[in-house]
C-alpha cells in the first residue's frame, strides 16, 4: 500500500481531537502507512468558499492536492466534506486543462504543481477497498453480534459521484459491509440516506438543523437502536451536540453517536476511554454496557472461515 | 461559472429530485423551482435576501437523481455567490469567510486539549503559503487590497 497523508480538515483539530485519537489508534492496529504534514490548510470548506469564491475555493484545493502530489503520497480524510470538496476541485482541473494551467501558473508562485493523479479517498470506502473486508474481521477482537447500529453514510462520502465514484451515490453498500464485518446489524430505516441538515446551522437557521436532526432521531428512537454510525465530523456535529441540546430542552431521544474509527477501534480490541468515548455530549454508556452484557455471544467465526484463516488465505 | 438555460428550462419543468431533496421534504415553503422560474422570468432580486437560498443543503441528492447529472443546486449556487457579492451573507458564513482568508482554516488545533489526549503536536497551518497565494489570487483578478 502506498504511504498516505491524513487530512484532518479544520473541524476534527478544532472542535473533536478525540476523533483524531481513534483514527490514529485504529490506522495503528492495521499498520497502515499513515503520515502528517506540515501546510495544509482547510479543504476548503465548500458552502462557506466556493459560495463566496468558486475560484479561491479551487486554487485553495488544488494546492492542498498538489502537497500531496509533490510528496509522492495518496491521501486519506475521516472528514467527509474534506474529501467530496478535494476529489470535486481535483476532478474539474483533470477535466479542464486551461484551468488546470491557469491554477498551475498561480501554485508555481508557491513551488507547488497539481497534476491530478494522487489518489483521494475518504476513510470509511478506503477501509472497504484497500484495507478490505477480511483484514477487518480478522483483526476483530470481541465481534459485535446482537448490536444493532443505524449507518448514516454522510452526503459528502459518496456524493458527487461523478467525482468520488466510489460507491452507489443513491444505494451505497461498503459502509454497510464494514460494519456487518465487525458483527453489527445495519438495521433499514426510512431516514438512512437523509442529509444530517448541519449546514443550515452554518447560515444561522439552527431552529431548522434541529427539525432535521430531530426526524432522524425520531424515527431511530422507535427503532430499538443501540448507536447511530457515523463518519463526518459535520454529521457528528449535528447528532452528538444538537441532540444533546435537545435533550437538555426536555425532548429524550437517548441515541450514542459513534464515528466509525471509535466501533473499529472498539471492536478491534482498543478501551472506550482510550478511544476518548468519554468526550461525547451523548454518552455512550447504553451501547458499551449491553455490548459488554452479550460480548461475543454466539459469535463464534464460522468453521470455514477460521480453517480458512488459519492456512492464511486472507493475507494481512 | 454560468447557467445553463436550457437545462434550467428542463429542471423547472421537471421536479424529479423532490422526492429526495431533504429540504423540499422536510422544510415548507422551500420550493426551487419556483426560484428557477424566477430566474428564467430574469425576476430573481427578491431571492437574494430570502433564506430559502441558503437552505439548498448541497448534499448532491438532486445532482444524482437528475437525468441531465445539473440539479438545481446550481441555481442556488449562483444566487448565493451573488447574494455574497452584495452583503446579503449570513452572519455564519461571513465569520467563516473572514477567518478563511485570514489564516487558511476554519479553526486551529488546540494544544492543551491534544496534550491532554496525548496526540502529538498538530502539523504546521500552511498559512503563510496559502496567504501569499491569495494575494497573488487577487491580484490576478485586479482586486485591490
Amino acid at each position: 500500500m502506498k504511504d498516505f497523508a491524513v487530512f484532518w480538515g479544520c473541524t476534527i483539530q478544532a472542535r473533536f481531537p478525540f476523533l483524531e485519537v481513534s483514527t490514529r489508534l485504529v490506522f495503528e492496529r492495521f499498520g497502515l502507512p499513515y503520515r502528517d504534514i506540515d501546510g495544509f490548510t482547510c479543504c476548503p470548506e465548500k458552502s462557506l468558499v466556493n459560495n463566496i469564491d468558486h475560484g479561491l475555493w479551487e486554487l485553495t484545493a488544488a494546492r492542498n492536492i498538489a502537497m500531496v502530489e509533490e510528496m509522492g503520497l495518496n491521501l486519506v480524510s475521516p472528514c467527509t466534506g474534506c474529501v467530496s470538496n478535494l476529489a470535486t476541485v481535483n476532478k474539474e482541473l483533470c477535466h479542464d486543462e486551461a484551468k488546470k494551467g491557469a491554477v498551475n501558473s498561480m501554485l508555481k508562485e508557491v513551488g507547488l504543481e497539481v497534476g491530478g493523479h494522487a489518489a483521494l479517498h475518504h476513510l470509511v470506502p478506503f477501509f472497504h477497498d484497500e484495507v478490505g473486508i477480511n483484514a477487518v474481521r480478522s483483526r476483530v477482537v470481541i465481534p459485535m453480534k446482537g448490536m444493532r447500529v443505524a449507518i448514516h453514510y454522510g452526503c459528502h462520502m459518496i456524493r458527487p459521484s461523478h467525482s468520488l465514484n466510489n460507491d452507489d451515490p443513491l444505494e451505497p453498500v461498503k459502509f454497510d459491509r464494514l460494519v456487518e464485518a465487525l458483527g453489527c446489524e445495519s438495521v433499514k430505516h426510512r431516514t438512512k440516506m437523509m442529509c444530517c441538515g448541519q449546514g443550515l446551522d452554518r447560515v444561522d437557521q439552527h431552529e431548522n438543523a434541529l427539525h432535521m436532526a430531530r426526524i432522524k432521531l425520531r424515527e431511530l428512537s422507535s427503532l430499538d437502536i443501540d448507536a447511530m454510525v457515523l463518519c463526518c465530523p459535520s454529521c457528528y456535529l449535528q447528532f452528538d451536540n444538537n441532540q444533546f441540546l435537545m435533550e437538555k430542552d426536555g425532548e429524550k431521544f437517548g441515541i450514542p453517536i459513534l464515528y466509525f474509527t471509535e466501533l473499529l477501534g472498539l471492536a478491534v480490541g482498543y478501551g472506550a476511554e482510550e478511544l476518548g468515548l468519554m468526550n461525547h455530549r451523548v454518552g455512550v454508556a447504553p451501547f458499551l454496557e449491553k455490548w459488554e452484557r452479550i460480548g461475543g455471544e454466539g459469535s463464534e467465526v464460522g468453521g470455514l472461515e477460521s480453517e480458512l484463516e488459519d492456512i492464511g488465505v486472507f493475507g494481512l | 461559472m454560468y447557467l445553463d438555460y436550457n437545462l434550467l428550462e428542463k429542471c423547472y419543468k421537471c421536479g424529479a429530485c423532490y422526492d429526495l431533496c431533504p429540504s423540499c421534504l422536510n422544510l415548507p415553503g422551500y420550493d426551487p423551482r419556483k426560484v428557477i422560474g424566477d430566474i428564467l422570468a430574469d425576476n430573481y432580486e427578491h431571492w437574494l435576501n430570502s433564506e430559502s437560498i441558503w437552505q439548498c443543503l448541497e448534499c448532491h441528492h438532486c445532482l444524482e437523481i437528475c437525468y441531465q447529472h445539473y440539479g438545481f443546486e446550481n441555481a442556488m449556487t449562483a444566487l448565493r455567490t451573488l447574494a455574497s457579492k452584495r452583503g446579503l451573507t449570513p452572519q455564519q458564513v461571513k465569520r467563516g469567510w473572514d477567518m478563511f482568508v485570514r489564516t487558511g482554516k476554519l479553526g486551529e488545533p488546540q494544544s492543551s486539549a491534544r496534550k491532554r489526549l496525548g496526540l502529538p503536536q498538530a502539523a504546521e497551518s500552511g498559512k503563510d503559503s496559502f496567504l501569499k497565494l491569495f494575494k497573488i489570487y487577487q491580484d490576478s483578478k485586479g482586486v485591490k487590497t
